[in-house]
């Protein structure tokens, strides 16, 4: 190991130590600094064991979460971000924290989610064995800059990589991503074969409209959400992949899937939720896992964490789920409409630095699908914009009620009993999670009066 | 029933950032006048397309590559455009819209994408695509004589010069340039500006000198739109504006 290397680590370690005594949680600032000192920072860690990475839109820290807990399995020791923090200086700060004086990093797997605009310069420094590509949709647009931007990035570093990469064939932005390096023979394709819900044509905006090779129009088969379905290029041909995993089957109503000729149930049942088991199944095949620990992970294991959660409040029941570009909360509206009855939706809308500064997203929202919602309620630091956005697509302004304060929005939301929905984004969920928390407790110690 | 047609351009390409709620709350308030509002849209290849017809054409913002895609396109129209133009068609474009109506783009990849000369103004971006105009923006503009405070997001590497008549004033934000005093350009039958939001969601005097233009000019009289619930878009603005300090 170089000096500057040795000498990054053992600073990087008084750091973090330094943190502890003082009681502080040192979080994402170790990698911040280290990453000033050395742009070099995590080549001077020694990693000991298969890295598996996870990028996308949508899905990372669920799917991530997945796989820790598959990987974990039978006593294995695993190094993971499950909360995010899948910045390059996020993921030093991790790596500082597991390793010893010398910079080494003892585990038989590391699984990080990573922010797709950092796989490159993460793992141009770290030697990664398997990527794992959920989807491309718009995505805090005035953070990330344009989609395409975005892709050229992660393709830029996928035409000299030769590891695993794990590709959504149905969507186009990612299964072009399969072509960057012909010399790698490393391409697994995964696919889901349509669903009850699929449609003849698009049902919510997507990006991948147009071939990458050629610009001509692509033609769909179906489109099970979004852009992603069954699409190809009728002037070059590209689309049409044969996926080495197609998920099949899917069954919303149990909720289950299919894989290779066994019959997986499963905690979730929206198509989203199955693209990510589809990604999970792929991934985790790769490393030979046992059927029986697939099953047990597909029907038990939950994130939990404003992923798809639930909460029983008060004789009410809520499902939060995050949404942090449109196609995320057109998914939780979509599970919302599936389900019969009256019910009452909970908005939670913020533009802070993390979210975008840019809330014109929410226009891309399809809210005129709406069916029994007997009432909104809004809230974050844009919750007007989002009362605005849903009074346009024609819903009746006096059933919109906006409260800036989330304990105010969430007393409004329990005021009325029945089934309840709450979309927040990125830097609304954890607040909003303990808003509903906090109004539990109050509600279950009241009663106990 | 009253009826306003408008022409969307290339909806499956130039809708960044939400921009095609823009013809939403058009409709919308259309709708709250008893005014019908019937979308048609302009595709890639639509050689047939009438831009006379039509009460307003509207253009959205799009990326790079979308509008080196459709730039050939546009300039096959330009002479039914002119005729619409000429003729008093009102004319609603956003961000890569308004470029694209300019002279020219010469885009951050250095290429350069002939505009539809329309109008003077020409919009060169930074080949650095992270220096971008970017955040919430306020601007001060006259519509029938009346200050109005526009509220918005750009994000936007084009700069926008040779600006004859802008569309406001900059009070927050960046505008037609890095640090420039105007914003947008405007004629009386023109809205052209780097504003999303989209433009029309926060603010509905906007909307509303667009559908009092459109209706004027089909009944041959002014017509003022009635007053309706903007409780939601006023405390929308009024929280911004303290936020922005203006």
């Amino acid at each position: 190991m170089s000096l500057k290397n040795a000498f990054t680590i053992i600073f990087g370690k008084l750091m973090v130590k330094t943190l502890h005594l003082l009681g502080r949680d040192a979080g994402n600032f170790p990698g911040l600094v280290l990453w000033t000192i050395n742009k070099d920072c995590l080549k001077a860690f020694k990693v000991d064991c298969p890295i598996v990475a996870v990028t996308g839109t949508n899905g990372k820290t669920s799917v991530t979460n997945y796989l820790s807990h598959i990987f974990a399995s039978g006593g294995k020791k695993i190094i993971t971000n499950p909360e995010g923090n899948n910045l390059d200086t996020g993921i030093c700060s991790l790596l500082l924290n597991h390793c010893d004086m010398r910079g080494r990093v003892h585990a038989d797997y590391l699984v990080l989610e990573t922010d797709e605009s950092h796989v490159p310069v993460v793992y141009s420094k770290l030697n990664l064995q398997t990527l794992v590509l959920l989807n491309f949709f718009r995505d805090q647009l005035d953070r990330n800059g344009e989609v395409e931007t975005l892709i050229l990035k992660v393709k830029k570093f996928l035409e000299t990589f030769e590891g695993n990469v794990v590709l959504n064939a149905d969507d186009p932005n990612v299964a072009r991503l399969g072509l960057a390096n012909p010399n790698n023979k490393n391409i697994h394709y995964f696919s889901v074969d349509r669903y009850q819900g699929a449609t003849d044509k698009p049902y919510e905006v997507g990006e991948g409209k147009f071939c990458p090779f050629c610009d001509t129009e692509l033609v769909y088969d179906y489109y099970q959400y979004s852009h992603i379905g069954k699409f190809h290029c009728p002037k070059c041909g590209f689309g049409n992949i044969e996926p080495e995993v197609e998920i099949k089957n899917v069954d919303l109503t149990v909720p289950s899937f299919e894989a290779d000729g066994e019959t997986y149930k499963t905690a979730h049942n929206s198509i989203y939720y199955m693209y990510n088991m589809a990604a999970v199944y792929t991934a985790a095949k790769l490393y030979n896992f046992d059927k029986a620990i697939l099953h047990d992970t597909f029907e038990h294991f939950e994130v939990n964490n404003g992923r798809l959660e639930r909460f029983e409040v008060d004789g009410s029941s809520l499902l939060v789920n995050l949404a942090k570009n449109p196609v995320g909360a057109n998914m939780t509206l979509r599970v919302m409409n599936e389900q019969a009855g009256s019910k009452e939706l909970l908005f939670v809308l913020n533009d802070n630095l993390a979210d975008g500064h840019d809330v014109s997203w929410i226009w891309d929202i399809n809210f005129s699908v709406f069916n029994n919602v007997d009432r909104v309620v809004t809230s974050g630091t844009r919750a007007y914009d989002i009362a605005i956005r849903i009074k346009c697509s024609g819903y009746d302004p006096d059933k919109i009620f906006v409260y800036p304060d989330l304990d105010e929005a969430t007393a409004s939301l329990f005021s009325t009993k029945g089934d309840k929905f709450a979309i927040a984004n990125y830097t609304a969920i954890q607040p909003t999670r303990a808003a509903i928390k906090r109004y539990k407790s109050l509600k279950e110690n009241g009663e106990e009066k | 029933m009253e009826k306003l047609k408008i022409l969307h351009m290339y909806p499956n390409m130039l809708d960044l950032y939400g921009d095609s709620g823009n013809v939403e709350v058009l409709s919308y308030r259309c709708k709250m006048r008893g005014i019908e509002l019937e979308v048609s849209k302009h595709l890639i290849g639509d050689k047939e397309t009438d831009f006379t017809q039509y009460d307003i054409i509207y253009l959205g913002g799009g990326a790079d590559f979308e509008q080196q895609i459709l730039a050939d396109d546009l300039v096959s129209c330009k002479d039914s455009i002119m005729e619409a133009y000429k003729a008093g068609t009102f004319f609603l474009m956003i961000c890569g819209g308004y470029q694209l109506m300019g002279q020219y783009y010469k885009d951050s990849n250095g290429e350069k994408v002939p505009g539809l000369g329309l109008f003077d103004y020409y919009t060169v971006a930074s080949t650095d695509k992270r220096c971008r105009c970017i955040g919430n923006i306020v601007i001060e503009a006259q519509l029938d004589g009346e200050k109005y405070k526009v509220i918005g997001f750009e994000n936007h590497g084009g700069q926008t010069t040779n600006v004859k008549s802008p569309f406001g004033k900059v009070l927050s934000g960046n505008g037609n340039e890095f640090e420039s005093s105007t914003e947008g350009y405007m004629e009386k039958s023109v809205i052209a500006t780097y504003l999303h939001g989209p433009l029309l969601s926060k603010n509905p005097k906007v909307s509303d000198y667009v559908i009092s233009y459109c209706m004027s000019r089909k009944l041959g009289e002014k017509y003022i739109p009635a007053p309706i619930n903007d409780k939601l878009e006023e405390d929308c603005r009024k929280q911004l504006f303290e936020r922005l300090g203006v």
